[in-house]
């Protein structure tokens, strides 16, 4: 009787440990879940500024179709990468291909608004001053929000790979790391530079 | 006179009491079962392997079988509720998710989650709580709504798909009201243990099924001379009906305590809104509505009482429901109701819109009548605001919607965006007087956040303009977005507050009022250290705490030395036993308040009352109260757990 009294009592604790690891994974899932909401907000607010920008400057900017194509390309392709990354954040393929869309993107819009530069009417108009602003500021709430998805990534695959929650994390249907979302930076970084070629 | 809100802390307390009972009574009651079970199944003759019989000899009575039942059905129950509750201490975020929500981020674009968010702000500002997140339940298609927390600051709110897309604005007003008067009276704590009992009770119904399953499965292997399959399969059998029965027991619980809530909700919701069409529209369209309150969620059982309707199929008119039935719920609101075609017409078409004006008209009429809801219509604007602690108005209601409406856009938007919030905090702490002004910019300047000081510039221009009565009921609004950061920018920002507060070398009022709301806020949610108020202490045994506070007050309200002493007297007039002494002005630093208010938030519900209401007279000895002294009334009030609804313009305080 003893013995089954000690069996029992070892069971029980380790199935609360057990469901303790399960809770904790699902918790911390579900936290880097929000941010990507987070994220996903934020780019949807760029995406639908992009189209307006493209509007204003058409007028100004007639002999640039070429990068107003290349920029509404872009971000058709982002905003299809964002619509895949959102139903499965954390999925590595989803994150990459968002994260390399985003860095085509970026360098798009550095080469349009490097270009825009020599059109002086253009960088006077009100409105294109108001879009400027709007998109960078969504900009820095993107790579905040991003920032803050990160984190929560690395807190969930630092925890699934902790003892004891590694045992355990493939059996509850955490078998693999979250991925991060970095943007590709090396198109981005290249935007001036094709710029002033 | 007592507060309602005191009296329902109270009313909650006993309800605990009475739910220990009837779960002990459940337990008492399992064992005796449990006892039977392994008596019959003791007691038959075993036979051997050579088809000798060993068997026990048959009595009813073996004491020391039923210890061994005893012990081990405790333990079973024991530890699965307190395992449950162990897992709801995340709070209500917990309770959302296992639910299957998903957080509708504060800077939401949607236009019906934007007004649901909006109107879910203007209740929190109303009711001086803060501002709580919201899940949505996508997979629900029913028409319902739940609350869910410890404290007013881990609180939740979700709410169904249905809710959103199928209630008009003046309906999910009445719904979440009504979730807001559950998590003003406490109801939600009582909630939560209750989950936690019943999830201990339905464990043996669930070990019960692993048995006859483990059994079913293996019993193919099993020699034909053995019997312990035979065994397994009674003692599988036997616990899950008793598990049932359990299951039995724990909904006549949760009907018992939830039921009554409900009324007190619903009726509380139309003081709130002034509209009592509003939630008696919403409980027709449940009923009219072919999804009903209905949910689908496997974990919907355990979370049934939580909601604002019937969320379980079935036992709708019976002894178990956890709701009262929505035509009595209805005719309270509005006694003019016709059960029948009323309720299925209402969601045609625009026809029906038109109809339900006339009817909702003869409802306000109607509902004058039923006193329990005359007395809520009465929206009693000048009554004093200790009075309203956790009972807000509809004036509070009609307060906060223009309060918003005057802040300027650019600061509301800031306020529901996690990078420009901490921007509006650092604004709201900027000195209006120059030097600390610069030495502040200066400093946020230096702020390892990239942009932040470009946000914070702009949005300055705006803050200035805010109205300081704002002030507060803006970081309420703030928090749910600042629960988005990650750990490591929560605590890059909560050093910058600080910094920012000490900037000047001295804490003035608001930037001590501003740190302990944000603080007493936050810190639950991103440390998990955070100790919760145990509310049982008297107020005999935190005299020296009430005297700081209360000398605090006093030094900062009146001008001499002898004004001093007469402000303080009142408030320990109020204070009804305990007769601290007055302290001088160099042990009444704003810095030892802190700590004070941290333990007397453990004071129980009736010395809670009474410190507020010496606070109160403390305050309002010379006759003016000024927004500052609001500001920290509120935010006393905030740390010893009692909502308090804001000072309406040329309001009473006690």
């Amino acid at each position: 009787m003893t013995t089954l009294i000690v069996i029992a009592v070892i069971a029980v604790i380790l199935i609360a440990i057990g469901v303790g690891i399960y809770n904790q994974l699902v918790a911390l899932k579900n936290r880097y879940q929000n941010g990507f909401a987070q994220i996903e907000v934020q780019l949807k607010r760029r995406y639908d500024l992009i189209p307006n920008l493209v509007e204003t400057v058409k007028g100004y900017m007639a002999h640039e179709k070429q990068t107003l194509e290349a920029v509404i390309e872009a971000r058709n392709r982002a905003s299809s990468g964002l619509a895949a990354a959102a139903s499965d954040p954390g999925n590595p393929a989803a994150m990459k291909q968002l994260g390399a869309a985003e860095g085509v993107l970026g360098g798009a819009m550095g080469r349009l608004l490097a270009l825009s530069e020599a059109y002086p009417d253009l960088k006077a108009s009100q409105n294109m001053q108001q879009l400027t602003e709007e998109l960078t500021s969504t900009e820095n709430k993107v790579s905040f929000a991003r920032q803050a998805f990160n984190d929560a990534v690395t807190a969930y695959n630092t925890y699934r790979q902790s003892f004891p929650a590694i045992l355990l994390a493939a059996t509850f249907g955490h078998a693999t790391d979250a991925s991060l979302l970095e943007f590709d930076s090396q198109a981005i970084a290249e935007a001036p530079k094709v710029s002033f070629a | 006179m007592s507060t309602r809100f005191f009296e329902n802390q109270e009313a909650a307390r006993r309800n605990t009491t009475r739910l220990v009972v009837l779960f002990g009574c459940a337990v008492v009651g399992i064992v005796a079962l449990l006892y039977g079970l392994a008596v019959v199944l003791t007691g038959q003759p075993q036979t051997d392997a050579y088809g000798q019989v060993v068997g026990a000899e048959f009595s009813y009575w073996q004491p020391e079988l039923l210890v061994q039942v005893g012990l081990a059905t405790l333990a079973v129950v024991a530890g699965g509720s307190l395992f449950k509750i162990a897992q709801l201490r995340g709070g209500g975020a917990v309770v959302a998710e296992s639910l299957g929500g998903q957080l509708i981020p504060s800077d939401t674009r949607d236009p019906d989650a934007r007004k649901l968010l909006n109107v879910v702000e203007e209740m929190a500002i109303a009711s001086g709580t803060p501002t709580p997140p919201v899940y949505l339940l996508v997979d629900e298609a029913g028409i319902n709504a739940f609350a869910a927390g410890f404290t007013p600051s881990d609180a939740v709110i979700g709410v169904t798909r249905g809710c959103v897309q199928q209630l008009t604005r003046d309906e999910l007003q009445g719904v979440i009201a009504h979730e807001f008067s559950h998590i003003l009276s406490g109801d939600m704590r009582l909630n939560i243990r209750l989950m936690g009992a019943i999830h201990g009770i339905l464990l043996i119904g669930i070990i019960g099924y692993f048995l006859l399953r483990s059994s079913m499965f293996s019993g193919g292997r099993r020699n034909s001379k053995d019997n312990s399959g035979a065994f397994m399969v009674a003692a599988g059998l036997g616990l899950m009906i008793i598990g049932f029965m359990g299951t039995f027991f724990g909904n006549l619980i949760k009907a018992s305590v939830s039921r009554q809530r409900e009324f007190l909700a619903d009726a509380s919701a139309v003081q709130f809104t002034r509209n009592p069409e509003g939630i008696a529209g919403a409980l027709k369209k449940i009923g009219g509505f072919e999804a009903g309150s209905i949910l689908q969620s496997p974990s919907a059982p355990q979370a049934s009482h939580l909601f604002f309707g019937q969320g379980l199929r079935g036992g709708l008119q019976s002894l178990f429901a956890t709701h009262p039935p929505l035509d009595e719920r209805i005719r309270r609101l509005d006694p003019s109701f016709q059960p029948d075609g009323a309720a299925g017409d209402r969601i045609t078409g625009p026809l029906a819109a038109g109809a339900a004006g006339v009817a909702g008209a003869a409802g306000l009429a109607g509902a004058a009548a039923n006193p329990q809801v005359r007395r809520t219509l009465d929206a009693r604007p000048r009554g004093a605001a200790m009075d309203q602690v956790g009972d807000p108005t509809a004036a509070h209601l009609d307060y906060a919607a223009s309060l918003i409406a005057s802040l300027p856009p650019a600061v509301v938007a800031a306020s529901h965006e996690p990078h420009a919030a901490r921007a509006l905090i650092y604004a709201l702490l900027i000195n209006r007087d120059s030097a600390t002004k610069k030495k502040q910019l200066d400093q946020i300047g230096r702020f390892e956040e990239a942009d932040i000081a470009g946000v914070t510039q702009q949005l300055l221009r705006d803050v200035e303009r805010v109205d300081s009565r704002a002030r507060l009921p803006l970081i309420d609004m703030a928090l749910p977005a600042l629960q988005r950061l990650s750990a490591r920018q929560y605590a890059a920002f909560k050093t910058h507050v600080q910094a920012l507060v000490e900037a000047d070398s001295r804490i003035d009022l608001f930037e001590w009022t501003l740190h302990r709301v944000l603080l007493a806020h936050l810190s639950p949610h991103f440390e998990r250290t955070a100790t919760r108020a145990r509310h049982h202490v008297s107020l005999d045994r935190l005299v020296a705490e009430c005297g700081l506070v209360l000398s605090v007050l006093a030094r900062l309200g009146s001008p001499g030395e002898q004004a001093i002493a007469e402000a303080f007297d009142r408030g320990v007039a109020q204070l009804g036993g305990p007769r601290p002494r007055l302290l001088g002005a160099e042990a009444c630093g704003l810095a030892a308040l802190d700590p004070a208010l941290g333990r007397l938030a453990h004071a129980d519900a009736r010395g809670t009352e009474h410190l507020l209401r010496a606070c109160a007279a403390c305050i309002a000895a010379d006759g003016i109260v000024s927004e500052a002294q609001g500001e920290l009334m509120r935010a006393i009030a905030d740390s010893l757990g009692a909502p308090m609804p804001p000072l309406l313009p040329g309001q009473r305080l006690l």
